[in-house]
């Protein structure tokens, strides 16, 4: 970044960008092991501190009163009752709270609901108890609005409108290359379909919320959340505060899929109510609200068009999609489902379009491969009808169209190899070429399916930092600003920096998730932390290393370069190896002066591509009499460049696809037409998939370094393997029973009346 | 999901309990509590007062003497590992082995759930098509009801407000044949639709009479008798397992929700009489 006097700032450390990269093949010891994580103790024996677990002295506990209509106009609020009930110490509305802009045109506590679910009070007190009964005592009433609550009525001409401007969010983004009519023009065969996906709710096993706590003008919150900074950043700019004065904790999470990747009202809340009683406040959501208010996938409608020669080569590619994005721009819900129509596959002729709707429902945010998860499940289907109608192989047409670089932004991919890799990998796992489907035996039928993925994350967001502080007793401390929100982190990270500092795991401790005690890192998004702060690691670990080699330099007569570290002895090339020294004998020597080591995450390489791609086959049994499908059994290839613990990818792999086939099978909010509520916000009546309905799940490695990525040669691999998994089983339900099924979720009602009105195999 | 106030009773005799029911008529027994205090913590339920039935003795006992005695008080657990109801009534056990999870089976009662008459239970429909009865003890003393008269309507019996059911009688089945299918709610894990079927044999593989009843479909569960006409007095084959799956539905006031519309589950009925029937003749 520039200086006002045009200078490079100084830069402290050492930037990722310098560092020789781990090639393939690479003798490294700690990284690409299966290390097990090294929160696990604390997870296990129940030690590990999650927002809900924190307990401060006279600490109070916040419930919030939501709006019972889809569309109102709050018209009266009395609060007197709730705030006399003992045990209560504060209550906020839009009476008495300060008026804090949020969602770009509303308040904090807006007047104007937009959905059921929105704020419109909150209460601490002494209990959950306490607090649940004074929302009960609350009186409020509501002029109530028209709404809308799906992509049809809010599109219609005279719809009722959440907004002045209508109910579209912005203009529809238009994205064309080459020549679409042309493309349509010169097609052999043209697929032309509607699809229609669902909206999934996250769930995250924690749900969202903080627990907040003054000294003074300073505010600490340990807030459940995928980016520490940002709600920093949005905290301290809505209560007026200097940055410095507050400070944002996340040690441990369970779960965040996108949910949590920005500041929500409850991180705010909190912090007026614990200013206004008093006391620290801690607001969990339950699992109602959590289901209601903060986030969910958007409902996508997409009218697909595919053209290919009678080869299959694709002469033209079209999506117009439209996505529904709830009742508020938070930040987020505009998902990328265009992407994969423009990258998946080389074409020449491409057009997409999408246009974001307002609803009268839960604010759509991002989930799990945002808009991706959505466009596959059309885009993957199109192609195998496609395969079909050309009398080709499903993995032949996509062999056949095989993009090796970024059509979008016309770069080469830094491994254009890797998506030929996982095809051949998954094919061969899963013995695609010699597939025998079992005889038809009573009503059961079987099939198998393909789909494929490309994903704009796992490459890293640049910039972040990291220090390392070498101790006395030659053991590290690491810090960056980044969190663990449940990936794994912390020990895939904790392993770079073992293994470019030449120490076992059990001498190094990272320490994250606290703005306070760490330099900047992004929010965990976009599969990025491994791939952003993995670099950062690695370049702080050298900086140390090599500020260690010249302190120890005098001590061992012998020249900094021609120093290693393995297993924490400094070995000098050409000595004998039982002459090696152990660190601590270096750290011990120079103490208290101590060793520090500042890294950079430096830029993604400018004039390439750095993706993420697989691939899935499933084979599936649908009962014809029930309607109810059964995944029997999954195999996975997915390109995260090398692998740095092989267990957490497999993890990442099988709750992908645990999730994907949610997606698939089950999850669908169900909001009721007549008044807006959401008929199934619980566990009871929303299936999330269970260890009895995962399958065997086979994820094969690639393993292959993006060397040109970064220097640890490694991607993320958090989300992309949700991408592939429901067009899939919907591919896979086709090959069953030959019926093609382009709404999700694959319902059991929804495949025997599929079987029903069985249409001719196209 | 915390539930109103209420008052705790834990009485040591069915005497005591029958009275502290009559003196609080919106009082709620507690047995395994499995359904009761979910209910309360969305307060869709608000009893004044909740009456353990835990510390009263002799409520848990299984026995057989051709038929078969279970306390109201057994456990799905208790019901499931009993070897006098595995021989005397194999389909009951193994009902009790897939209710709910292992928490509910741990706690929840067989009276309980016979009692709270669920509309997707299983126990219900299980229990009808046995043919049996209960035994409840009130401020008039005990009676008997049988199945049949038993369950009225959704989360309705015909017991009185002070009654507490103290066991289950199943009739002596011996040779009958027996099983329960069911489709579970993916989510909750309760019966979408369940059919339970019995069938008294005689002389040659005739059917000499047939009971079967469905649950999750209707209000309450409720005998299938068209196919019972059906199956009457028939040999067991293929084409008569379908026309009496046909016949299944007949008559039946079918109710839907969000997860499955009645026409799917009318669907179902059919389905599952045929599996029911197969595996219990198979």
């Amino acid at each position: 970044m520039p200086t006002p006097s045009g200078e490079q700032p100084q830069r402290l450390g050492v930037g990722s960008g310098e560092l020789p990269r781990w090639e393939e093949g690479a003798d490294l010891s700690i990284v690409g092991r299966a290390h097990p994580r090294v929160e696990g103790d604390a997870k296990v024996t129940g030690g590990a501190q999650y927002a809900s677990d924190v307990r401060l002295p006279g600490q109070l506990y916040a419930r919030v009163l939501r709006s019972p209509y889809a569309h109102a106009r709050l018209t009266g609020l009395d609060t007197g009752r709730a705030a006399a009930l003992p045990g209560v110490h504060a209550v906020l509305s839009s009476a008495n709270a300060p008026e804090i802009a949020w969602y770009e045109d509303s308040l904090l506590f807006d007047r104007t609901l937009r959905f059921v679910g929105d704020e419109v009070a909150a209460v601490a007190a002494e209990s959950e108890e306490i607090a649940d009964d004074a929302l009960r005592l609350i009186v409020d009433a509501y002029e109530p609005l028209p709404f809308v609550l799906d992509l049809d009525t809010a599109l219609a001409p005279d719809a009722p409108k959440l907004r002045p401007s209508g109910n579209l969010n912005g203009e529809p983004t238009v994205y064309e290359r080459g020549d679409l009519a042309a493309g349509l023009r010169d097609a052999d065969v043209i697929v032309e379909e509607t699809y229609v996906t669902q909206a999934a709710l996250h769930n995250c096993l924690e749900p969202h919320g903080c627990t907040a706590a003054w000294d003074g003008d300073r505010l600490t919150l340990w807030s459940s959340t995928q980016s520490v900074f940002d709600v920093r950043q949005r905290v301290a700019e809505a209560l007026g505060l200097p940055e410095h004065h507050v400070r944002v904790i996340k040690q441990h999470m369970g779960g965040g899929f996108g949910s949590k990747q920005i500041a929500w009202k409850q991180d705010v809340i909190a912090a007026l109510l614990a200013k206004e009683s008093g006391r620290p406040v801690q607001l969990m959501l339950d699992r109602e609200a959590e289901n209601l208010a903060v986030g969910n996938r958007n409902p996508t409608r997409q009218r697909v068009r595919l053209g290919a020669k009678r080869d299959g080569t694709l002469t033209a590619i079209a999506v117009d999609a439209a996505q529904q994005i709830g009742a508020h721009p938070v930040g987020g819900e505009g998902a990328d489902v265009p992407a994969i129509y423009q990258n998946l596959y080389r074409c020449p002729n491409v057009r997409t379009e999408q246009r974001l709707v307002f609803t009268n429902t839960g604010p759509a945010v991002a989930f799990r491969a945002p808009g991706h998860v959505e466009a596959a499940f059309a885009l993957e289907q199109a192609m195998d009808q496609l395969a079909r109608a050309l009398d080709l192989d499903p993995l032949e047409l996509r062999r056949r169209n095989y993009a090796d670089q970024d059509q979008a932004e016309g770069k080469p991919y830094t491994l254009p190899e890797a998506l030929g890799r996982c095809y051949d990998l998954a094919a061969d796992a899963f013995g695609w070429a010699g597939y025998q489907k079992p005889p038809a035996a009573g009503p059961k039928r079987r099939g198998v399916g393909l789909a494929a993925h490309d994903w704009a994350g796992g490459g890293g967001s640049p910039p972040g930092y990291a220090w390392v502080k070498w101790n006395a007793d030659g053991s590290v401390d690491v810090v960056t600003g980044t969190q663990d929100i449940g990936t794994g982190a912390r020990t895939g990270l904790t392993q770079v920096a073992a293994e470019e500092l030449g120490l076992p795991m059990d001498r190094v401790a990272l320490h994250l998730g606290d703005t306070a005690n760490g330099p900047y890192a992004p929010v965990s998004s976009g599969s990025a932390t491994q791939s952003t702060i993995g670099p950062a690691i690695r370049a702080a670990a050298a900086d140390a290393k090599r500020q260690l080699f010249e302190a120890a330099s005098e001590f061992l007569e012998a020249p900094p370069e021609a120093m290693t570290i393995r297993d924490g002895k400094i070995h000098v090339a050409g000595e004998p190896e039982d002459r090696a020294t152990p660190v601590g004998d270096v750290t011990a020597q120079i103490a208290p002066t101590m060793i520090q080591g500042h890294g950079e995450r430096g830029p993604n390489p400018e004039d390439k591509s750095v993706r993420t791609v697989g691939a899935q086959i499933v084979e599936v049994e649908v009962d014809t009499e029930t309607g109810e499908v059964s995944v029997c059994r999954v195999v996975a290839a997915h390109d995260c460049g090398r692998i740095i613990n092989p267990t957490l990818v497999d993890s990442q792999v099988i709750g992908g696809v645990t999730q994907g086939i949610g997606f698939a099978l089950f999850e669908d909010r169900v909001v009721d037409a007549g008044t807006g509520v959401v008929l199934n916000a619980n566990l009871e009546d929303y299936h999330v998939p269970t260890a009895a309905d995962v399958p065997p799940i086979r994820n094969v490695h690639l393993n292959l370094p993006d060397r040109e990525a970064n220097p640890t040669g490694a991607k993320g691999i958090g989300e992309p393997p949700l991408i592939p998994t429901a067009p899939a089983i919907a591919n896979a339900v086709y090959d069953a029973i030959g019926v093609r099924i382009r709404e999700l979720p694959l319902s059991r009602r929804r495949v025997l009346d599929a079987l029903a009105t069985r249409e001719a195999p196209r | 999901m915390f539930p109103n106030r209420f008052e705790y009773r834990r009485p040591g005799s069915l005497a005591e309990a029958v009275q502290i029911l009559a003196e609080n008529p919106d009082a709620k027994l507690l047995a395994g509590g499995h359904s009761l205090l979910p209910a309360m913590k969305l307060r869709l339920a608000a009893p004044s007062t909740l009456v353990d039935l835990s510390q009263i003795e002799g409520l848990r006992g299984i026995a057989a003497n051709g038929a078969l005695t279970i306390g109201a008080l057994a456990t799905y657990n208790q019901v499931h590992d009993s070897a006098a109801v595995r021989q005397a009534a194999p389909m009951l056990a193994d009902t009790c082995g897939i209710v709910g999870d292992p928490q509910v089976r741990v706690r929840g009662t067989l009276g309980g759930s016979l009692a709270h008459a669920d509309p997707a239970a299983d126990l219900t429909a299980v229990v009808l098509a046995l043919g049996g009865e209960v035994t409840v003890v009130g401020s008039g003393g005990e009676r008997t009801i049988a199945a049949d008269d038993l369950f009225v309507d959704l989360l309705t019996t015909s017991l009185a407000p002070e009654e507490i059911i103290t066991e289950i009688r199943i009739p002596d089945l011996a040779g009958a044949k027996m099983a329960y299918e069911k489709h579970e709610h993916p989510a909750s894990g309760y019966a979408v639709v369940g059919v339970a079927a019995v069938l008294a044999m005689g002389d040659g593989g005739t059917i000499r009479s047939a009971r079967l009843a469905v649950t999750g479909a209707t209000a309450k569960a409720t005998r299938l008798s068209s196919a019972e006409a059906v199956l009457a007095g028939k040999t067991v084959r293929t084409e008569t397992i379908a026309a009496a799956a046909a016949a299944a539905a007949d008559g039946l006031e079918i109710n839907g929700d969000l997860y499955a519309s009645a026409d799917y589950r009318r669907h179902l009925v059919g389905v599952l009489t045929r599996r029911a029937l197969e595996r219990a003749t198979g």
